[in-house]
């Protein structure tokens, strides 16, 4: 059995080291939250209020649940600003490093710009931009490759969906062009 | 390939049609929830269409059935131009606006044809009172209102339960339910004491002998004569008239196209769904469906889009349920 | 003997090449999506979602389910082979299959988990082919203040039973109802918290929600973590997986324990986790020796996958019963269902037969073809994982952008699916439980519906909630694991005073 035994080793390319400094804290990130989740609780609780939060003659009105959980949330968000202004072990424990930040940033970046493309170019070309983009940015895998993978992966997603399932998805001018 | 296909179809049909046609996939936008009558006729239609190759491009149903049909009337609205979008409309799109401020007006998108209007039976138990005078009755002498099960609020079942009440002086409770379907298998389990339904929507139950039809909101019987469950058939059922509620109520089921299209565009779907009602498989579902078959378009139908629409308008203030 | 007619009749629905197909592609696509990093069940069903949608309902449910199955078996291979549990109910199994795998045994113990996992699906669905007959009579009874109790229990196991910080679960439940409730109110037909916006106006999807939370956030986590894999490679013999099964009578009280653990869990919202874990404890604390467990012992294989197993599939008993999700991914699935216009509900036992009957037939064909699948082809999935992460990594957001996007054909939930990416990744860090957000976001509107119906219906009076047997056992228990926490409390408190004062 002894070639079942084959290690695989996999690597991120752009792997660094571990010691990167901290960014922020659990503690800071948790009771930023909790003040979101407070203002999200304000607004919803102010609109419900207003769409009418009382108990009528046949039962609750439709603002009258709503209003109540965003009560709820905001109760529940302000305790854990204060346990998170309390707790002195959160403020010191590593939200995120500065490395894993960067890395954090380098998929999100990409992930928003694809979005933004999708919406004014269609989702294929957004497909192909993303994957070939990505993979020779961040992953530094040759062109040739990048350029292939996006394409046939692209190709694949089209046939799939488009053309043999009828799930049609956004396009723009060079779909158009092609006549779909 | 299937570019290829296409223009090599377009380049075959060129000189049989003249004037416009599909070059893209045709959404049949659904303002309901999947398994709905909006959903089934959809896909009726759907099936006509391509069985008798009534048209070279493929049809799609499209659910847009968020916030009770709204998001369908938003997403016609917004689509102003397309003309490879067409609306299966009912008694919603004059309703909606009214009752949730919903900013849309019918007038806005461009009217094909109305293709079949839709009745509403009173429903009970197959446990309860037999017949309408005895229903009422029970429903006077019932120490807690009826229950009456429907879809969705301020909408058609609700103005129907409303207007019940005026004629018969019973206090009834209504109970909104997500789609017709629910409210039939409530029935089935004595939550509600009886419902409004199409007839599409409690048929399956009635053949089960779990229901039965009190009355129909209309004029004249159905017409269908045929037998649906082992005694009865769709013209057995009395109207509310003969049993002594006047009250009367049919509800459009009418194609539209986004506002803004050519005339060329608007012929090629009036010609489409004429087809379509010429065909088996519409004539069939009619029947099944127990919907009144018609077809209007042009200045026809805008008349009578105009009349129903000042109609419910009427139906709605009285009943109470425009926002203020 | 009802139950065996109506399962043959599922077999003879099922026993078409169409049918057959679509199931070998759900096992194959279920394997990959299983064995990605970033993936996992629910995602992979979400993602695939879309496909289904112009299927009749029956083909639907047998791929997808047929993909749930393939991803509980994919995620095996990497906690065996990986150290990665795939999925949250995985990490059991990396106790001691990883050992194994470093052992030497890599082999031995994915036969095992495989073989495991067979066992606790066919156990639960045994039990689900015997239980369904009995729900469709029980089925007529549930009216709205039923359905609400049912509800209010979902959500009180999960604030009463959650391992996390109370008030996370309570603002992750919390936010789960209010956002649920966005949109068009069904009972009284207005709009609420819509701000005026169009694209609000159809409310925010949950399988949108989902896509977001787990699909993106997890990508976003894996990068934040640096991919640095380090496993052993596989392929298995037949003389290995014959070893393996002349063993397995050896182990039948373990196998039999979880199997019980994972469809009582199921059944109850305890879920897969609680089900693996407690069948690893309870095989460690009975063994004669519970030191060797975690340094590679078969059994503590044998017992979280046969629990995880049995709970996965017997938590679809609830969710096509009564219309209440035992996990994620029955949550995925029953959204899948209203998309296919089947109300779930008791009801579906009564009116769509073939369906029920289909997929109960569906669980036994497709386990036994997805154990003979993933036994040859492990090699095969293994090796996806030497595929580099930057490629598969957009590879992922893309699939998930389809999915988001196919639900209602709507670029407005794509943004909204980058946002619970967002939201996804922070609340994962501060340790804000994401299951009750998506639970609630689930059964949000339908319990508000229940409840207000009942309203309506009893003229305003709570009492509706204790009005008959069912409804008051129903509300009772509820309220009753709601303050689990604080009664457990106090029993322990007498039970040591007496022991005390004796």
């Amino acid at each position: 059995m002894s070639q079942t035994d084959l290690e695989i080793v996999v690597d991120d390319p752009t792997a660094p080291e571990d010691d990167s400094p901290s960014v922020v804290s659990s503690g800071s990130v948790e009771s930023v939250v909790c003040l979101l989740l407070l203002a999200l609780a304000a607004m919803l609780g102010y609109d419900n209020w207003r769409t009418g939060a009382s108990w009528d003659a046949t039962g609750p009105e439709p603002g009258y649940f709503p209003f109540y959980l965003s009560v709820i949330l905001g109760g529940g968000s302000l305790y854990g600003l204060i346990a998170a202004l309390l707790s002195r072990r959160k403020s010191a424990e590593t939200f995120v490093t500065r490395a894993q930040a960067y890395r954090v940033l380098a998929v999100f970046v990409p992930t928003l710009l694809f979005c933004l493309v999708t919406q004014f170019l269609g989702l294929y070309v957004g497909s192909f931009l993303l994957i070939a983009g990505f993979m020779r940015a961040i992953g530094k895998i040759a062109l040739w490759k990048s350029l292939l993978t996006a394409l046939v992966f692209t190709a694949i997603m089209f046939a799939t969906f488009d053309v043999a399932f009828d799930v049609i998805m956004p396009k723009g001018p060079l779909e158009a062009a092609f006549g779909y | 390939m299937r570019a290829a296909a296409v223009l090599l179809a377009s380049l075959w049909v060129a000189p049989a049609f003249a004037g416009w046609e599909p070059t893209k996939p045709v959404e049949i936008v659904v303002a309901a929830g999947a398994g709905g009558a909006s959903d089934q006729m959809a896909r009726m239609m759907q099936a006509a269409i391509q069985k008798n190759n009534l048209m070279k491009q493929p049809m799609v149903v499209s659910l847009k059935g968020g916030a009770s049909g709204a998001e369908a009337l938003m997403y016609m609205k917004s689509s102003e131009g397309d003309p490879n979008k067409v609306l299966i409309a009912y008694s919603l799109i004059y309703m909606l606006p009214l009752s949730a401020k919903i900013p849309f007006n019918w007038r806005e998108l461009t009217p094909v044809s109305v293709i079949a209007l839709d009745q509403f039976v009173l429903w009970d138990n197959s446990a309860g009172p037999k017949t309408v005078k005895e229903f009422v009755a029970a429903a006077k002498a019932a120490s807690s209102p009826f229950k009456m099960g429907g879809t969705g609020s301020k909408r058609e079942d609700h103005v129907l339960t409303v207007f019940l009440e005026q004629k018969t002086g019973a206090k009834f409770s209504y109970l909104p339910y997500k789609s017709g379907g629910e409210a039939a298998t409530q029935l089935v389990g004595n939550h509600t004491e009886s419902n409004v339904n199409n007839p599409s929507e409690n048929l399956e139950v009635w053949r089960a002998g779990q229901v039965r039809p009190l009355c129909v909101f209309d004029k004249e019987r159905i017409s269908y004569a045929a037998k649906v469950t082992d005694t009865q058939s769709w013209a057995d059922i009395p109207t509310c008239k003969e049993e002594g509620i006047d009250v009367q109520y049919l509800m459009l089921r009418a194609m539209f196209l986004p506002g803004k299209v050519t005339p060329e565009q608007q012929a090629f779907y009036v010609e489409l769904f004429h087809k379509v009602t010429q065909t088996a498989e519409y004539k069939d579902y009619m029947e099944k469906q127990a919907l009144k078959p018609i077809f209007l378009t042009g200045k026809d139908m805008v008349q009578f889009l105009e009349e129903d629409d000042a109609q419910n308008k009427a139906l709605m203030t009285e009943a109470g349920f425009v926002a203020k | 003997m009802e139950a065996l007619g109506l399962l043959l009749h599922g077999f003879a629905v099922l026993l078409t090449w169409k049918i057959l197909v679509l199931m070998m592609a759900g096992l194959v696509l279920g394997i990959f999506v299983g064995v990605l990093p970033g993936l996992g069940g629910p995602n992979g069903v979400a993602i695939l979602l879309p496909l289904t949608f112009t299927m009749d309902p029956t083909s639907a449910i047998v791929m997808l389910s047929c993909i749930y199955w393939g991803a509980l078996f994919g995620g095996a291979i990497t906690s065996i082979l990986f150290n990665i549990p795939g999925e949250a109910w995985s990490v059991a199994t990396t106790f001691d299959g990883y050992p194994m795998a470093q052992q030497g045994r890599a082999a031995e113990a994915l036969t095992a988990a495989f073989t495991s996992s067979f066992i606790g699906s066919l156990v639960a669905v045994l039990l689900i082919t015997f239980l369904a007959p009995m729900i469709s009579s029980f089925a007529l009874k549930f009216g709205p203040p039923e359905f609400f109790a049912v509800y209010l229990l979902t959500f009180c196991s999960f604030v009463g039973l959650g391992r996390e910080s109370r008030h996370k679960i309570v603002i992750s439940m919390s936010l789960g109802l209010l956002l649920a409730g966005v949109g068009m109110d069904t009972v009284s037909g207005q709009l609420r918290m819509t701000f005026g916006s169009a694209e609000l106006l159809r409310g925010i999807n949950f399988l949108v929600a989902v896509i977001g939370l787990f699909g993106i956030s997890e990508i976003l986590l894996t990068m934040e973590e640096r991919l640095a894999l380090r496993g052993h490679a596989a392929s298995i013999s037949l003389r290995v997986v014959l070893g393996v099964w002349k063993d397995l009578p050896k182990y039948w009280v373990t196998l039999l324990r979880s199997s019980f653990i994972g469809c009582w869990l199921g059944i109850t919202p305890g879920g897969a986790i609680a089900a693996s874990f407690m069948g690893y404890n309870l095989a460690k604390r009975f063994a004669k020796d519970p030191e060797t467990f975690g340094k590679g012992r078969i059994e503590g294989v044998f017992a979280p996958e046969t629990a995880a197993h049995a709970s996965g599939t017997s938590a679809l008993l609830p969710m096509l019963a009564l219309g209440i999700p035992g996990s994620g991914t029955a949550a995925i699935l029953l959204g899948g269902l209203m998309v296919w216009g089947l109300n779930p509900g008791p009801l579906l036992f009564v009116e769509h037969k073939d369906f029920v009957w289909g997929l109960i037939a569906s669980m036994y064909l497709g386990n036994v073809v997805g154990l003979v699948l993933v036994l040859t082809t492990v090699p095969i999935f293994a090796s996806i994982l030497r595929v580099p992460f930057a490629a598969v990594a957009p590879m992922i957001v893309v699939s998930c952008a389809i999915g988001a996007y196919a639900i209602q054909n709507a670029m407005f939930d794509i943004w909204l699916m980058l946002g619970f990416g967002v939201v996804g990744y922070v609340f994962k860090k501060v340790g804000i439980p994401l299951a009750p957000f998506t639970l609630a976001l689930v059964l949000g509107n339908r319990a508000e519906d229940a409840f207000r119906l009942s309203m309506i219906g009893s003229g305003g009076d709570l009492k509706v909630f204790w009005s008959n047997g069912l409804v008051g056992s129903i509300t009772t228990l509820a309220v009753l694991l709601l303050f689990w926490p604080a009664i457990d409390g106090l029993l322990a408190r007498i039970v040591w005073t007496r022991r005390a004062s004796r």
